[in-house]
Parts: C-alpha cells; structure tokens; sequence
C-alpha cells in the first residue's frame, strides 16, 4: 500500500471511530449542500422562469435593430428614421422566431383628452404564433389578421382617454419622411398587463396600418424582436445590431441578478453557519485525540503526517457529504420539477407583477449543472477554513509534545 | 552505535526565580544490547533523562550523541526521523491506536519508514510470533486483554529492528503474572536479538533482572549497580 493510500485509510478509520458525531457532521454538511444546491436551482429556475414568460409576452430576447435605431446609451430613445428590411439581413437563420416591429411615439385621442403613447405596428399572425400578447385582451379582441386600422390599448390609458372597445381615436405622430402623421384606428381590444406602467404607455396597431402611418415602404421596419429563448444569442450581424433584454430593460436584469447575487450570499451565509459549528466539533475531536498525536510523534509519525492525515479525513468526511449532498439536491430538484412551487406562498396569495407584467405562479425547478460542482468547491473551502485554527492547535501541541 | 550523554542538564524554568532540574550533569554510555533501569521516586527525573535519549526535548546544557552524531543540533523533523530510525517505544498505558488491529499496528511505524508491502508483512509476522501474538494479528486493541496489548506494543517497538529500546513504566499496568510474561520478553529479546533496553520502573522485578541500574534523584545520577544476570 502506497504511503498515502495508507494515510487515506488510516484517516478513513479515525473518521467513523466515534461514528454518531462524524454521522452528524456528515448529515450537516450534506443537509446545506443539498439545501443550497436546491435553493440556487430553485432562483435560478424561478427567475428564468419569470423571466422567459415576461420577455415571451412582449419584449423577446433579443432585438435586432439599425446599428444607429437605438440611442447608444440609452436604449429606451430610439431612431424613427434607422429603419431596416428583410433583404438586408443575411442570416436567415436568426430570424426564425422573430417577428418584425414598427414603432411611433403617438399622441392618442379621446373623446375628451389627448395623451402619449408608444404605438407598436406588428405582425399579426407571426406574434400570435412565438409571443403570448394575446393572452392579455381583457376585453374585445386580439387585432384581426387581414384587419386595417384597429387599435389595442392598455387598460389604463384606454380608462385615462377614456375610451371604449368599439370607439375611435385618432392618432397624431411623425412620418419617417418628417410629415404629420395621422389616422383613425378602431378600438378592438384592451390590454391587461396586472396594473403595470405597461397599461398606460403601450397601443398596437397592424404592421401595416403603422406603416402606412408612418409613411413607411412596406418592405421596411424598425426591428426584428426574437423569441429564441434558448439557443445563444448572436454577438453580432453584419449592418445591424443586436441588443439584449437586460440592455432594453436594465431595470429587469438587476432584478435578476439580484436575486441570483442574493440567493448566494444566503449561500454562503449557510455554510458560514454550518463551518463555524463543523470547526467546535473538529476542535473537540482533535483535542480529545492529542495524547494519540503525542504518541504517534513520539514512535515516529512527523507533525506533517499527523497535520495531513487530519486534513485527508476531513476531507474523506466533506467528500462523503458533498456526495450525499448532491444527491439530496438533485432529488429535491428534480421532485420540485415534478410538482411545480406556487410561489404565491411567499406573496400572500398576492399575484406577482413584473415590469408590468402577471408572472404565472407556478414554477417548475430544473438542474443547473454548474451548481453540482460550485456547491461542493465552496463547502471544500470553508471546510479548509475550518481546519485551519484546529490543525494550528494540533501543530502547536504536537510541536510541544512532552 | 551507542548513545551517549554527557554533562546533561535539563532546566525547567516556571519563572526567572524558579528553576527545576529535570536532569542534573547526568552522565549515561549506553552500550549495544544493554539492558538497564532508571529507577527513582515520581518527580525525580527518570521520565525526563528518557525523553531526553529519545530526543524528545533537548537539554539546556551537555551533549547528547548517537554512534557520533549530536542529536541535539537536530532539527524536531530530523529528531522525529532518527527514533524512527533507531528507537523503538513501549509505554505504560500501551498507547495502541484503537482504529487500527494488533498487526495494522505494527504495521504502523513501518509504513512511516516506507517499507515495500512484502517487507511490512513479514516483519509483523515476525513481531507477532516474538511476543506470541501470531494468532490475534486482526483482534483491535479493545478485543485484548491488558497484558496482550502490551505486546502488541512491543511488538510494534521491536518489528522495526530498532538499535534502542524506550520503556516507561512497561509493567506498572499490569497484573503480577503479566508482568512477569513481560519481563521474560524483553530478557528474550535482548538476548536473542542483542537489543539495547532502557526501562523507566518502578517494578522492582524488573530492576531485579536489569544489568545495569541507575538512580535517579532529583535529577541526578545518584547510584548506579551493574548485576550480574
């Protein structure tokens, strides 16, 4: 047997001479691993969730755009006239879940007021098929396919203009040739986004209806917005741009990071916890041993082997609960992905709104691989954290045998 | 190789006003295949003149030498490395690692030398059937009785062929009987395999089959009687 294939049995024997504690270090270790595991699957999956069914309504994930549409440093003013079309786009495949956008800041009136508000022209039938906007018509319809000249408000600003499915409006904006734009559309449908600053700052036309508005050929428009969650992100295609959800909607992103940031500091706060307890327990079944580690310096055994051997057990222990560890959350995982969390638990019962947005409570937990070794690498370096003070007692006392 | 100590203090010191010798201008040869006892009241210094062959702690003033080499300008990895190397340790509570069986250890001190497995094997065999063990190799030290664990721990003293045999109180915590099974070892031992004992005792058995006696008192060498066994 090799040196340290001894060392390592040796230390594997210590390990379980007292099992009942060494049962219970293992338990805790693995009981935060598992936990910790499971609560970073659990944000993850919940805020991508959230994030995936927010961006799918409305935003997409990513738009392409004129290199020169959106202001460069900040992406909520844009270029009326940087318009783009089909044959100037060479990667075909990038715009397959993406459907083309026209946008117009308008002034929309009522019977009685005249408000702003950002009027969307879009692609009926392509956004029915990749984004959910449908879904929130509260009253009348969706905008009709072949449909000319219909409107859909938000619900806010239809109650602020104070106009109703079946009415008209007009509408007064800019053409891209720099001529007044106007029109009259036919209300068709309000939207409910859960009470959000969407509700009163949102209208959309036909693509059509909003080209013809704006003057506009109708090969030409302002952006493709895709709804390709999945697959990555192109970094950048010849003549235009591409700009990401978290750069359109910064306010969103930092939401989501902090979640994420947050869930590790809690993390942390966990093994910290559990690390500080782990280094009593150590300390006490160090000192028990010291009369050993006399004898085993005295009949030869360097304080070098006497430090690595405690340090191959601790190991042998924090192997065996990050294994256990990661087992635990794996079936917490995937038990949580089975039967989806309501996490209207944690609200009250109270819908959770997002950018304006009702985001569906139920979330389903998935595996994030990078966290079946993250986990276990930062339980290793708190375990090492928490040798340290001990192994420096043994040393000394060691060092000072008799 | 002997080992030798010559004008050996140790000075214990608790504060600058007080200063206890743990060993006073001691003077020891120890000669190949000796068989001597300290022997002394508790507190008079046998312990310490034992760790102080062992290399355990240094002296405060004197030399102490192994076959030429000063042990005592040694490094604590170095001094660790010689009693590997040539001392073996029995001790009065047998200080058996409880995780380990009889033959894993001996095996022990064998694996810090770095003995090839085949070698190991056969040096435990070998120790075992020295101390009449040969059969109770896999029994832990908590499934032997006190006298046989004491064996053991001769057993792991001796499988390394060590050149120096330490003993503290080998006997004192055992029954008359045992005691005597011991006694009759180490003089097996030393005769069969010419090696070097030095007993911290009480046990006046012991001194009675010790060639060489030396008292101990107050740090000093007060007596010293060679017996013709």
């Amino acid at each position: 047997m090799s040196g340290f294939a001894y060392l390592v049995k040796f230390s594997y024997r210590n390990l379980f001479r007292v099992p009942r504690r060494t049962l219970i270090m293992i338990l805790s270790l693995s009981l935060g691993c598992g936990f910790i595991i499971w609560d970073l699957n659990f944000a993850n999956s919940g805020s991508k969730e959230m994030m995936k069914e927010f961006l799918s309504q409305y935003a997409g994930n990513y738009h392409i755009t004129h290199p020169d549409f959106y202001d460069d440093h900040n992406k909520k003013e844009f270029n009326l006239y940087k318009t783009m079309s089909d044959a100037e786009l060479e990667e075909k495949d990038l715009i397959q879940l993406s459907t083309k956008r026209v946008n117009a800041p308008v002034f929309i009136s009522g019977e009685k007021k005249t408000l702003g508000v950002l009027l969307t022209g879009l692609d009926v039938v392509k956004e029915k098929k990749i984004s959910t906007l449908y879904k929130a018509i509260s009253e009348g319809r969706f905008l009709a396919e072949a449909g000319d000249k219909e409107i859909i408000l938000g619900k806010k600003f239809a109650k602020r203009i104070n106009v109703k499915v079946g009415e008209q409006v007009a509408t007064v904006g800019q053409a891209i040739d720099g001529s007044i734009a106007n029109d009259l559309f036919t209300v068709v449908g309000v939207l409910d986004f859960g009470g959000g600053d969407l509700e009163e700052s949102l209208a959309f036309t036909q693509l059509q209806s909003a080209q013809e508005l704006l003057a506009m050929p109708l090969e030409k428009y302002h952006q493709r917005v895709s709804f390709d969650m999945d697959s990555e992100i192109p970094l950048s295609l010849k003549n235009h741009e591409i700009s990401k959800w978290t750069e359109l909607l910064p306010e969103i992103g930092v939401s989501v990071r902090f979640i994420d940031n947050f869930t590790w500091i809690v993390s942390i706060i966990i093994v910290v916890v559990v690390s500080l307890g782990l280094s009593n327990t150590l300390m006490i079944t160090f000192f028990e041993r010291e009369q050993e580690f006399t004898s085993l310096n005295i009949i030869g055994a360097q304080t070098s082997w006497i430090t690595a051997s405690l340090m191959v057990e601790v190991f042998v222990m924090g192997t065996i609960a990050v294994f256990i560890g990661a087992l635990l959350g794996f079936a917490a995982t995937t038990y949580f992905n089975y039967y989806p969390i309501n996490i209207e638990i944690f609200t009250g019962g109270k819908p959770i709104i997002m950018g304006g947005i009702t985001i569906a409570p139920l979330v389903r937990i998935y595996s994030v691989p990078q966290y079946y070794w993250q986990v276990p690498l930062m339980i290793y370096f708190f375990l090492i954290l928490t040798m340290i003070y001990p192994l420096i007692r043994v040393i000394r006392r060691s060092k000072n045998a008799v | 190789m002997q080992f030798e100590l010559s004008h050996v203090d140790k000075v214990y010191e608790s504060s600058e006003e007080i200063k206890v010798y743990g060993a006073k201008n001691v003077n020891i040869k120890i000669p190949e295949a000796e068989f001597m006892a300290l022997v002394g009241p508790s507190g008079s210094g046998k312990t310490t003149i034992l760790n102080l062959i062992a290399g355990l702690i240094l002296p405060t003033a004197g030399s102490l030498k192994h076959g030429g080499e000063d042990i005592t300008s040694m490094s604590l990895e170095e001094r660790t490395k010689h009693r590997l190397d040539y001392m073996g340790f029995v001790f009065q509570d047998y200080q058996l690692l409880p995780i380990l069986t009889a033959a894993e250890n001996i095996e022990f001190p064998l694996q810090l030398k770095g003995f090839s497995k085949k070698e190991i094997k056969e040096r435990v065999e070998w120790a075992l059937t020295q101390v009449g063990l040969e059969k109770l190799g896999n029994r832990f030290p908590s499934q032997l009785s006190g006298g046989q664990q004491q064996r053991v721990s001769i057993a792991r003293a001796i499988a390394g062929r060590p050149q120096l045999i330490l003993a503290d109180e080998p006997t004192a915590n055992l029954d008359s009987k045992t005691a005597q099974e011991i006694i009759e070892l180490f003089l097996k031992l030393n005769k069969e395999f010419k090696l070097t004992f030095i007993f911290s005792t009480h046990d006046q058995r012991l001194i009675d089959q010790v060639r060489t006696v030396l008292y101990v008192k107050d740090g000093q060498i007060s007596e010293s009687r060679v017996h013709n066994v």
